[in-house]
């Protein structure tokens, strides 16, 4: 129980860091936002007089002492208000929520399919150790996990979309089809979505590969395998029932870890297929500027990540009870 | 006959030699890697010697295909592409040299106090660096692009910050088992100082680490600037490779017609080609300093 508290108080630390940095950032940065919005980009006349000015500051809480506007920051952030977003015209939340499900379908899919691969192609590679499949799959999945997502899903674009027409271009869906039912709408969705997550995919498939195989390495080396084998079981119950269990811990725990990683690259990878998701909008932000978008954006990934991080620490202690057993007996 | 016989034994013989050593020398693909990084690095220091165009003033028709004077062809403004590319080489080489000293020393010297000093140090330290792992790069770095404005020093002071933190690790943790030797026992025993300690004994052990991790956080920084110039948040004035890409994907035309075949793919496989042999020379190196790495890997 003690560790457990320990954990939560250490993510809300970190959480209140990036809130913390969140509030502090506009506020010291170079420039005004007065000045912004009162000008066309590139230009900075200011519009308003002075007493204009100071009647905005007063109605967006700008005239009080910095303690107090973070009391008030944090207040409203606890009720769900992320503020307006000055561009878009519209509640930031909203806008938020409204993009979230995109990018989670990148992430989610990209995450589940890499970790049935990986963990496939890394226990081929552990059970035909240094032997045919494994000198070809391991310096391929090396390789592929050091290249950059952004630059994969580049490749992946110009030959499959744009030179093969295999693929759309750009967006999640089609513009203004209209589809008589839910599975054409599904297909157009699976279509629009496959090179994004076949990119993210591949990127993260090397990194689970290894970690299977290397976990599985381990275990087939165990005891109870041999135990196993003596027994007279074949091969394809001892990978499932026997190594396959065990070899999992450390793979499971990575697919959470996985889900901050992946939410990063995400961003570019959105960019390059120009896919409607958090990190198209956050890109689109920063080019109009518009400060609460970005910051509203910014807290929702790093939540995010928090949370994943927080979800492999706890799923690590469930899968494996020797950890839960030796950290509660030394702390 | 001879000839061959001596092939044969002079192969046999550097074979047993490549077994025996093999922890000291680079790989068959290591050295490619090196290979390919000086070659990069050299093309892009002789940048004005290889090509005679300007990677900013238009020097011929927009649009055009490679050519004899235009070996990679010109954007659409008719700038060379060959002299972009390799005066953008020059921008990744800064990114990721300055950002590998910088987070490479500081990395170690913070991971140097807080191994020795222990205690408080350390555990402040400690948490530092926990907080600073759960931030995503990326997201923290567009933020500050955003807000401070694009530029390449901005840039790499942030990306050092952020990447202090895994050499830092990985010195604290040696210097905690280092401490515990015998032999830095008994020197302290025998009245050594601490910068005695520090420069005759730790340093030369943290030395090899620290600079295998330089090495990866240099393949970091350099994919870094690329991502952020990609998105256009790069800086607007230095023609990078990740912003010749970005270029290259705001031109209309881009996927429709050829242009792609030399204005995206010389840039791209110029990043491609640096971070994977900055990476495959990484992991050599590793096994290198670290032989238990090996160990732990194969």
């Amino acid at each position: 129980m003690q560790h457990i508290v320990k954990n939560l108080s250490e993510y809300l630390l970190t959480f209140l860091v990036i809130l913390t940095l969140n509030f502090v950032l506009p506020r010291v940065m170079p420039g005004d936002p007065f000045l912004f919005l009162s000008s066309d980009i590139g230009e900075e006349i200011a519009r308003f007089t002075p007493a204009q000015e100071a009647a905005y500051r007063q109605q967006y809480g700008l005239h009080r002492p910095w303690p107090q506007q973070y009391g008030i920051y944090l207040l409203r952030l606890l009720r769900g208000d992320l503020g307006y977003s000055i561009y878009y015209n519209q509640e930031v939340m909203a806008i938020l929520l409204a993009r979230l499900p995109w990018t989670l379908l990148l992430v989610l899919s990209a995450v589940f399919l890499s970790t049935i691969f990986g963990t496939l192609l890394g226990s081929l590679s552990a059970a035909f150790r240094d032997r045919a499949p494994d000198r070809i799959i391991y310096p391929l999945m090396i390789t592929m996990s050091e290249i950059p997502p952004f630059l994969l899903g580049l490749v992946l674009l110009f030959v499959l979309a744009a030179s093969m027409h295999l693929f759309p271009l750009s967006g999640a869906m089609t513009h203004f089809a209209r589809h008589e039912n839910i599975w054409s709408t599904l297909t157009d969705i699976a279509h629009h979505a496959t090179l994004p997550v076949l990119t993210l995919t591949l990127v993260r498939t090397g990194a689970m590969y290894l970690l299977a195989r290397n976990a599985m390495t381990t275990v087939l080396t165990r005891d109870y395998i041999r135990t196993a084998r003596a027994k007279g079981l074949g091969p394809a119950r001892i990978l499932a029932r026997h190594s396959l269990r065990n070899a999992m811990i450390p793979v499971i725990t990575r697919v959470f870890l996985s889900l901050g990683g992946l939410v990063g690259s995400a961003i570019l990878v959105e960019n390059v297929f120009a896919y409607p998701g958090l990190g198209r909008l956050m890109r689109e932000s920063v080019m109009v500027h518009d400060y609460p978008m970005i910051q509203g954006i910014f807290l929702m990934v790093t939540l995010f990540v928090l949370l994943a991080n927080g979800l492999a620490d706890l799923a690590y202690r469930r899968l494996d009870p020797r950890i839960a057993e030796k950290r509660g007996g030394r702390s | 006959m001879k000839t061959v016989s001596l092939a044969a034994t002079a192969s046999s013989d550097s074979a047993s030699k490549a077994a025996r050593i093999r922890k000291r020398y680079l790989s068959r693909s290591g050295r490619c890697a090196l290979f390919l990084l000086l070659t990069i690095a050299l093309l892009s220091i002789a940048a004005p010697l290889v090509t005679s165009h300007s990677p900013q003033i238009v020097s011929g028709p927009s649009l055009a295909s490679p050519s004899l004077a235009h070996p990679l062809g010109t954007d659409e403004l008719g700038v060379d592409l060959w002299a972009q590319l390799v005066f953008g080489g020059r921008i990744s080489l800064i990114v990721g040299i300055a950002t590998a000293i910088l987070a490479g020393i500081g990395g170690g010297i913070i991971g140097i106090i807080a191994g020795y000093r222990g205690g408080l140090t350390d555990r402040l330290i400690m948490r530092l660096i926990d907080i600073l792992l759960v931030l995503p790069d990326l997201p923290v770095m567009i933020v500050l692009a955003a807000f401070f404005g694009p530029s390449v020093v901005t840039f790499f002071v942030v990306l050092s910050a952020f990447s202090w933190v895994t050499t830092a690790r990985i010195v604290r943790s040696r210097v905690l088992v280092l401490r515990e030797r015998g032999y830095i026992k008994m020197a302290e025993s025998y009245g050594a100082g601490t910068f005695y300690l520090l420069h005759r004994h730790f340093l030369p052990e943290i030395f090899p680490l620290a600079t295998v991790g330089m090495i990866r956080l240099a393949g970091r920084a350099i994919v870094a600037e690329a991502g952020l110039s990609f998105l256009g948040l790069g800086d607007p004035t230095s023609r990078s490779w990740g912003l010749i890409m970005h270029h290259a994907l705001s031109f209309n035309g881009i996927y429709y017609t050829d242009f792609w075949k030399w204005w995206l793919l010389s840039p791209w496989l110029a990043l491609t080609l640096t971070v994977t042999a900055l990476a495959i020379l990484g992991r050599d190196l590793e096994k290198i300093a670290d032989p238990r790495m090996e160990k732990r890997q194969c």
